[in-house]
């Protein structure tokens, strides 16, 4: 046998020992009746059964279409997550087809800077300096109107503050959805959402002012018989002790889950004196007409 | 290559009467006659198959029988797919479908006996007398059935379809219904554990 030293897989000469060997391997001849045997078991033989209703299809073909189907279904999904700004709420930035298109071309449009909230806070306080000094506790109508007037800046620049945070979150939520391809609401929609707004919001302040002028009469006598006020009587609760005041301050700004467990963690009397605190001031917000004073001090941070 | 005195290895597969496909149509409309003719042309060269896959002559001659039945059931689906005179009708080789249903047939058996067995198909010992003048012939038939009989399944068939039919590799390939690489490949490992074994027995591959 001629073979290949170096490969032991060459074709079998036809000469070589091997072959001699292997053509020892002679196979019988079928015997004299086979075919009548096969015709007979032809005849005899149960009819196939019917062709399957469904194609037998091939395995290459079968695991294809399981791909196509799963490619098909997670692209369902992803649309549906997308469209019902799913992605949006786990912080997956989802890029519009106008934005991909315009940064293939080139031709992205600068994104405005978005607006910062409205610093009326600051504003309001320096627009205005104080014409009178208030010097210990308030005692003298000028200094109690001077108090109130200071209360009235804080006041508007806060609306001004809520009224511009309003603005912006509006503002953000259409672009939002004009970026995710959602439908945005028609410029009349929009105008009743912001008068439903502006009406809550001009029913709160009503509901402040009232307030407000019910404790400013009490302590505007309070002050014309010649007493000075406190700063319970500003404020309307009791003075919270300074360092239930810090664990509170703490609390509020854990994350909800750890502030929970910190909650739980905390000494029971400690607990107790703190829901003993809220109680009382939840109280005082919904009895305002028993609190002998509540107007907010007139502090850097009055309460109003 | 044949062993000797043995029909031609591949059988025309064109029937006298016109094409594989004319026959299928005819087997299609339940023509024993045309099962005659499909024994009488391809019997042959699929029980020297299968009897070289199994070792056992019975057992090849159940395998072809079940080959040509299962063709018997199948020839209206077929004649349905190749209608006699359409260009797909040329490319209808009844030959090749048979040597694909006869070597997977007889791969399913004898991993059915290995399973059943535990191991390999034992080797059939001849219980007749062997004659003197004999004893030479038949001790060479051993050694080469004990070569062949030692491969693995597929190994196996791919030395039988190329070797004893010589059938081209596309053509065995098809048979086992494996690409052309693949059943190269599988050819190569066969030859190479046929020299091993043949070396192992004391012999010059």
């Amino acid at each position: 046998m001629s073979v290949n030293e170096n490969d032991p897989g060459a074709p079998i000469a036809k000469d070589s020992p091997l072959a001699r060997a292997l053509d020892g391997f002679a196979a019988p001849g079928l015997p004299a009746g086979f075919a009548d045997r096969v015709a007979v078991a032809a005849g005899t033989r149960a009819a196939p059964l019917p062709e399957l209703r469904r194609p037998v299809r091939s395995r290459r073909w079968r695991i294809g279409q399981r791909i196509a189907i799963g490619v098909a279904s997670f692209g369902v999904l992803a649309t549906a997550a997308t469209a019902t700004g799913l992605l949006q709420q786990l912080a997956i930035p989802v890029h519009s087809a106008e934005t991909v298109w315009a940064s293939i071309t080139g031709t992205a449009k600068a994104a405005p800077a978005p607006k910062p909230a409205a610093p009326a806070l600051a504003a309001a306080a320096e627009a205005t300096p104080a014409a009178v000094t208030i010097d210990g506790p308030i005692d003298t109508p000028e200094e109690l109107g001077e108090a109130f007037r200071r209360v009235d800046q804080v006041r508007a620049g806060r609306r001004e503050e809520r009224r511009a945070i309003i603005d912006q979150r509006i503002r953000s939520e259409i672009e939002r959805r004009r970026a995710a391809g959602l439908p945005v609401p028609t410029p009349e929609e929009e105008a009743r959402l912001r008068a439903r707004i502006d009406a809550e919001l001009a029913r709160r302040e009503q509901r402040a002012d009232a307030a407000i002028a019910a404790r400013r009469d009490t302590m505007q006598r309070k002050v014309a018989n010649g007493e000075a006020l406190t700063r319970e009587d500003i404020t309307g609760r009791p003075p919270v002790d300074p360092k239930l005041r810090e664990t509170v301050r703490e609390l509020r700004q854990l994350p909800p889950e750890e502030r929970r467990e910190a909650w739980r963690n905390l000494p029971p009397e400690e607990r107790r004196a703190l829901i003993d605190q809220a109680r009382s001031r939840r109280a005082a917000r919904a009895n305002p007409a028993t609190v002998p004073a509540a107007e907010p001090a007139p502090s850097p941070t009055p309460a109003e | 290559m044949n062993a000797a005195s043995e029909p031609l290895p591949i059988a025309p597969s064109v029937s006298p009467t016109g094409g594989d496909a004319a026959l299928a149509a005819r087997l299609a409309a339940r023509d024993a006659e045309a099962l005659r003719e499909v024994v009488a042309l391809h019997a042959g060269v699929l029980h020297r198959v299968a009897f070289r896959m199994t070792g056992d002559a019975h057992e090849a001659e159940d395998i072809v029988q079940e080959a040509l039945l299962r063709l018997w059931d199948h020839a209206p689906a077929l004649a349905d797919r190749h209608p006699a005179g359409s260009q797909a009708a040329a490319h209808l080789r009844l030959g090749g479908w048979l040597q694909r249903v006869v070597t997977n047939l007889a791969i399913d058996r004898l991993r059915r006996a290995r399973r059943i067995a535990g191991g390999e198909v034992p080797e059939e010992e001849d219980a007749a007398p062997l004659a003197d003048a004999l004893i030479e012939a038949g001790e060479r038939e051993g050694q080469a059935r004990a070569l062949v009989l030692a491969l693995p399944e597929r190994q196996r068939a791919a030395i039988v379809l190329t070797y004893y039919e010589d059938l081209p590799n596309a053509e065995a390939a098809a048979a086992l219904d494996m690409n052309i690489k693949a059943f190269e490949s599988l050819l190569h490992r066969a030859r190479a554990a046929l020299r091993q074994a043949f070396a192992a027995q004391g012999d010059t591959p």
